[in-house]
């Protein structure tokens, strides 16, 4: 077995490993994000993945769940530390399989892999208390500067691969299994409903919203204004016959005003901590909002960006889907945008607290149609600005979405001394 | 602390002994186990109920050290020698907005007709400031600090420590005076309750409950609101801070993680919504007016919290959980309700009245 090897066991059983191979992993990482461009491609089928914020339990449920490196291949869209009691396991163990299996799992970069945010939320706390000096943590910094800033997922199919899963409820059985673009499935593989294309108007509208949703969920967290948890089921994108899911973005946070080509993002100087303004802060920072237009964050950071900007964005640039994490939704997914954006969440209970699912989401290889090759234009200039001039948005790619809770309690090993003022008391 | 082996199937219904780290053994060096009983339980709730003022304080201390609160006195009162805590800036601004709201229902009160002798119960004070922040010197006012002797005590000792606390609190010849009664709450309910030693039940009264009744048996927190209300015929007022919203998801885990901890919010079930508060404020004799609002909507609004002040807090501290925040403020409230001037006068144009969305607790209620 190699050290790499050894210090995944090791890291899998929630153990850090010692400083020294922390500072070695971290140079090799460093070695390989640094050949990787700030918008980094990656080939369907991929699962991805949302915030991780340290709950080290729950993310080796993930791989329960969604099936473990190297089988499956991941996109982590960012947020691995602070928050949780485990930062430290959970982001070591995801750069150990990344140095281990570079083309079966991608990180990006999040909001919180900033040496600013880990001081206020609690990473830079736990490598010290872990370790004794903020050495680790500075490693693990360096580490930061070097991730991609985003991933653009290529060739995802228009249509789901198929798998051999029962459905939780099996009088739902029959629903048809073609053209389907979204499924839902709980932890168990258990199919929980089905979306077909084709849907739009207010008759599936009543029958999404009778979704069974995962058991932990409760309706009135998160109003679902137009149907089934998570779903934008007032969507009309079915219809067409291309068979291409269409270019899938991949970001932290969402879009920002500087930036109206995935070109532009391609420009930036990515290698530094990440800056209080401007595109990549944007890129990390900013949240989809039903507004028009840009609007000033709550946050103090990035932007607020309506359905507009996401529209042309995305015809601008080719893209059938834009799919970020950032912000916490109790159901673990949330389309917007007549489905052109969708936030991913992959903190079930988040900071052991907020009673919120978790989700993961797969697309599948573009396998309904073999020879379709790609556009050209795969990785610069995928939008020289000479558009196409077809007007209708590309149709998204089929979307198989696994919601899972938190890891039960006993296996999380909560620290004896729970943290006080979870609550305000 | 293998000599309390009975803990869990007494305390039965609940999970994790949690108990046990925080109260010690029961009778230390004791060889008798068995005696081990219900009251042994209670006294350790008790302790625990106590305790949760260690958390109020070091969240006010966390909130004052950032610049989120101005108070002079939290520190004094704060035990010597203990680190400063450092809370997530949502704790920060959740303990600003509470203590903001009800400063302000407190203020408007001592302001309407300010040579009028008033007086102010608080029930469960713990460590709170507010007599020094806001009276000591400046209102005609009979102030009253009710809480548990082992959180009076050292209250007191701080006081007598400090010159300009002990100088606060003498009489002051305005007619102002302080009170602090180590007294258990559950005490008034009984069938000859005692006298609070100073209270009058002549003056309008405001009787403050700031995350104290919730942790008293529901029957239990109304008799003691009883006591108040049929002792001072005349004009009373109550302020209640406390959570909402046990049925949601959130709500469940809040009540499940508190309860590993030992902390039960025994009110929370029938006080589940911000009209279930208004009801029961209305129910307990504040029949002229209730209000409530959830600590997200204090803060959103521009009469609860000024955009100056808004503005001035965000600046302080990168607040990334606007999720949580908005979950976690939702989950807590201010109420309050009144019979009889000046609070009539000084309350009615508050806004507290029920908004639209409050239709979603009626669907879980
Ligand atoms: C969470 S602390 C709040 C302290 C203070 N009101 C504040 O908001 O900063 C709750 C306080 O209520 C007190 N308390 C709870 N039950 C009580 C009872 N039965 N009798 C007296 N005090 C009680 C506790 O001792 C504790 O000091």
């Amino acid at each position: 077995m190699s050290d790499l090897d050894k210090a995944i066991a090791q890291l899998r059983a929630c153990r850090p490993i010692p400083e020294i191979q922390v500072r070695e992993l971290c140079y090799k990482a460093r070695e390989l994000l640094i050949e990787e461009g700030n918008v980094v491609s990656v080939d369907a089928p991929v699962t991805i993945c949302g915030d991780i914020h340290g709950q080290f339990h729950d993310l080796m449920e993930l791989f329960r769940v969604g099936g473990d490196v190297p089988d499956t291949n991941y996109l982590f869209m960012g947020d691995f530390v602070d928050r949780g009691f485990y930062s430290l396991e959970s982001f070591l163990l995801l750069l150990c399989l990344k140095v281990r299996y570079p083309d079966r799992i991608t990180l990006i970069r999040g909001n919180h892999e900033s040496r600013q945010i880990t001081t206020v939320y609690g990473f830079y706390d736990e490598c010290l208390r872990k370790y004794g000096s903020a050495n680790v943590w500075r490693y693990c910094c360096d580490v930061f500067d070097y991730l991609a800033l985003g991933a653009l997922v290529m060739g995802a199919g228009h249509d789901l691969a198929p798998i051999d899963a029962p459905f939780a409820d099996p009088s739902q059985s029959n629903t048809d299994a073609d053209d389907v673009e979204i499924e839902l499935l709980n932890s168990q593989g258990q199919i929980l409903s089905r979306f077909p294309r084709n849907r739009g108007g207010t008759q599936d509208t009543s029958q999404l919203s009778n979704t069974p949703s995962s058991p932990s969920q409760t309706k009135e967290q998160t109003p679902s204004r137009n149907g089934a948890p998570g779903t934008g089921a007032t969507s009309t994108s079915g219809g067409s016959a291309n068979n291409s899911g269409g270019a899938v973005l991949c970001v932290h946070g969402g879009l920002s005003p500087l930036i109206d080509s995935i070109d532009k993002i391609r420009l930036l100087d990515r290698k530094q901590e990440v800056p209080h303004e401007g595109a990549m802060c944007d890129l990390l920072w900013s949240d989809p909002d039903e507004i028009d237009g840009w609007g000033l964050s709550p946050r103090g950071a990035g932007f607020l960006f309506g359905a507009d900007i996401v529209d042309c964005f995305n015809r601008k640039n080719d893209l059938s889907l834009i799919c970020r994490a950032h912000q916490l939704v109790m159901e673990g997914f949330k389309e917007m945008f007549s489905s052109t954006i969708v936030t991913v969440w992959s903190a079930p209970n988040y900071c052991y607290r907020c009673g919120n699912v978790a989700a993961i989401l797969e697309l599948s290889e573009d396998g309904a149609n073999a020879g379709y090759a790609p556009r050209s234009n795969g990785d610069m200039n995928r939008s020289n600005g000479v558009q196409s001039e077809k007007e209708d948005k590309r149709p998204g790619p089929g979307r198989r979405y696994r919601v899972f809770d938190a890891a039960p309690q006993d296996s999380r090993g909560m620290p004896a001394k729970k943290p006080v003022a979870d609550y305000f008391l | 602390m293998s000599t309390i082996p009975h803990l869990n199937t007494l305390r039965s219904g609940r999970r994790g002994p949690r108990l046990r780290g925080r109260r010690g053994p029961p009778h230390a060096g004791s060889e008798d186990a068995g005696r081990f009983d219900e009251e042994d339980v209670e006294i350790g709730k008790d302790r625990i109920i106590q305790q949760t003022d260690q958390d109020a304080s070091s969240s006010r201390m966390s909130a004052v050290s950032l610049g989120y609160l101005d108070d002079p006195f939290a520190k004094t009162l704060f035990p010597a020698g203990e680190q400063v805590p450092k809370r997530y800036p949502i704790i920060n601004r959740g303990t600003y907005v509470r203590t903001k709201a009800i400063d302000k229902l407190v203020i408007r009160f001592l302001e309407t007709n300010p040579n009028e002798q008033k007086q102010i119960i608080s029930l469960g004070a713990g460590s709170d400031t507010r007599f020094f922040r806001l009276c000591a010197g400046k209102y005609k006012v009979r102030y009253h600090e009710l809480d548990f002797e082992s959180n009076v005590v050292p209250k007191r000792a701080a006081i007598r420590a400090s010159e300009e606390l002990s100088r606060m609190t003498l009489p002051s010849d305005n007619g102002s005076t302080y009170h602090l009664h180590a007294i258990d709450l559950r005490d008034l309910t009984n069938k000859s309750p005692p006298v609070l030693p100073g209270m009058s039940t002549e003056i309008p009264t405001l009787i403050l409950s700031e995350c104290c009744l919730c942790y008293l048996p529901p029957d239990t927190a109304s008799s003691v609101i009883q006591y108040f209300t049929m002792n001072i015929p005349g004009s009373i007022a109550m302020i209640l801070y406390e959570p909402i919203r046990p049925f949601d998801s959130f709500g469940k885990t809040m009540v499940s993680n508190l309860g590993s901890r030992g902390i039960e919010l025994r009110t929370l079930k029938r006080y589940y919504s911000l009209d279930a508060q208004r009801q029961r404020l209305r129910l307990s004799g504040f029949k002229e007016g209730q209000g409530a609002r959830d600590v997200y909507q204090l803060w959103e609004s521009d009469e609860w919290t000024s955009k100056d002040e808004r503005e001035r807090i965000e600046k302080l501290e990168w607040l990334d959980e606007i999720e949580e925040w908005k979950l976690l403020a939702s989950h807590y409230c201010v109420a309050w309700g009144w019979r009889g001037e000046p609070f009539e006068q000084a309350w009615k144009e508050v806004e507290g009245g029920r908004t639209p969305d409050e239709q979603r607790d009626d669907e879980v209620g």
